[in-house]
């Protein structure tokens, strides 16, 4: 047993650590690591108590937390999925070469800030998370700008 | 017993957000930071590999290198990450209005598209190694694989949160009390999502 594990080690082994692919499955490991180590300590997790069978709860229509309601979402999406074909289709169109930089970083924006606003909640939030959100867009961006405009790197 | 189908109310702090959340939000703050580096840097060494394989088509001293990047298949893997995104959000709504059985299902989805973008970078990057590209076969190699690598492995906890809390679900531990628990899940997948908003604009079709 330990002979054949030895070999396909060998075998692989070196293909295991060069293939990035595999590095993918390295959390996946981390994580049945772990699960190994709880098992097998003494430490005795307590779940909370079972809820209730699915008889016993409502459905609330409409919850009074502000926030938008399914349709909405799936509106959103379909937004989201017309910029992605969007932004495929200019890719393939030779004539819009020039502006191609442009109109991605746009198109891009647009997704990124509805992601944000309406899948994270930041225009129904409290405003300070979304100042610090920001913070962090804004030391990014000066990290871009410093770094290419330094070393002499450009966009186009 | 009977569970008043309540909101997750916020627990009395002193900025009025649970703190949780706010902690959730800070780490996404510097988590842009994190991949901001490792964008900045790809972008920084786009055409500084002096030998092959290269992202794109290019003729050098007379030689032609075809390139390796497949833009419709990753346009494919970031539209089935995007949708995930809707699917997350679609749970979050769900136990929302305590809706458990809704909320199960959503989040199976979302764990199998997003199992379904990493199979898809799975073999993207197979076929990137067949073609002669390693983490250290060139700048190209080194940049590409330590950013999409991190962005999968990122990917790869996210699945793995959203395959507990399915697990949760199914045990009936998540109602519309704890649906902070969902919604902090959906806080870091959504962030994965915008990242690879980035990342595919910047990186796959800006060349």
């Amino acid at each position: 047993m330990l002979e054949a594990l030895t070999f396909v080690l060998a075998a692989n082994g070196k293909a295991f650590f060069e293939n990035p692919a595999y590095l993918l499955g390295i959390p996946l490991i981390a994580a049945g690591a772990i699960g190994v180590l709880l098992a097998m300590s003494p430490i005795e997790l307590k779940w909370p108590q079972r809820a209730p069978a699915e008889e016993e709860y409502e459905i609330v229509d409409h919850p009074a937390d502000g926030h938008p309601d399914a349709a909405e979402y799936i509106k959103v999406g379909l937004i989201l999925a017309v910029i992605t074909a969007l932004e495929v289709a200019i890719y393939y169109v030779d004539a819009l070469e020039g502006a191609l930089l442009a109109i991605l970083l746009v198109l891009s924006a647009m997704k990124f800030v509805l992601v944000a606003l309406w899948f994270m909640h930041l225009r129904f939030d409290n405003k300070l998370l979304t100042v610090m959100f920001s913070a962090g867009m804004v030391l990014v961006t000066a990290l871009f700008v410093i770094v290419l405009s330094t070393l002499g790197a450009s966009l186009v | 017993m009977q569970h008043a189908p309540t909101v997750d109310a916020a627990h009395e702090t002193n900025t009025g957000i649970d703190n949780r959340k706010l902690l959730m939000w800070l780490f996404l703050a510097s988590e842009c930071l994190f991949f901001g580096g490792m964008i900045g840097t790809y972008l920084l060494y786009r055409n500084s590999s002096v030998e092959g394989p290269y992202p794109t088509d290019r003729v050098i001293d007379g030689v032609a290198y075809s390139g390796l990047f497949d833009i419709p298949f990753t346009s494919v893997s970031a539209f089935v990450l995007l949708m995930s995104s809707v699917t997350m959000v679609l749970a979050l709504a769900a136990i929302r209005r305590n809706d458990r059985r809704g909320l199960q299902i959503w989040l199976a989805a979302t764990a199998l598209l997003g199992m379904t973008f990493l199979a898809g970078q799975v073999f993207e990057f197979t076929e990137f190694y067949n073609e002669g590209l390693t983490l250290n076969s060139n700048l190209f190699g080194t940049s590409f694989f330590v950013l999409t690598g991190f962005h999968g492995a990122h990917v790869s906890v996210g699945v793995l949160i959203l395959l507990s809390l399915w697990v949760m679900a199914r045990r009936g531990r998540i109602t519309s009390e704890n649906a902070m628990n969902v919604e902090l899940a959906g806080l870091y997948w959504h962030f994965v999502d915008i990242v690879w908003i980035v990342i595919f604009t910047l990186v796959y079709l800006l060349q």
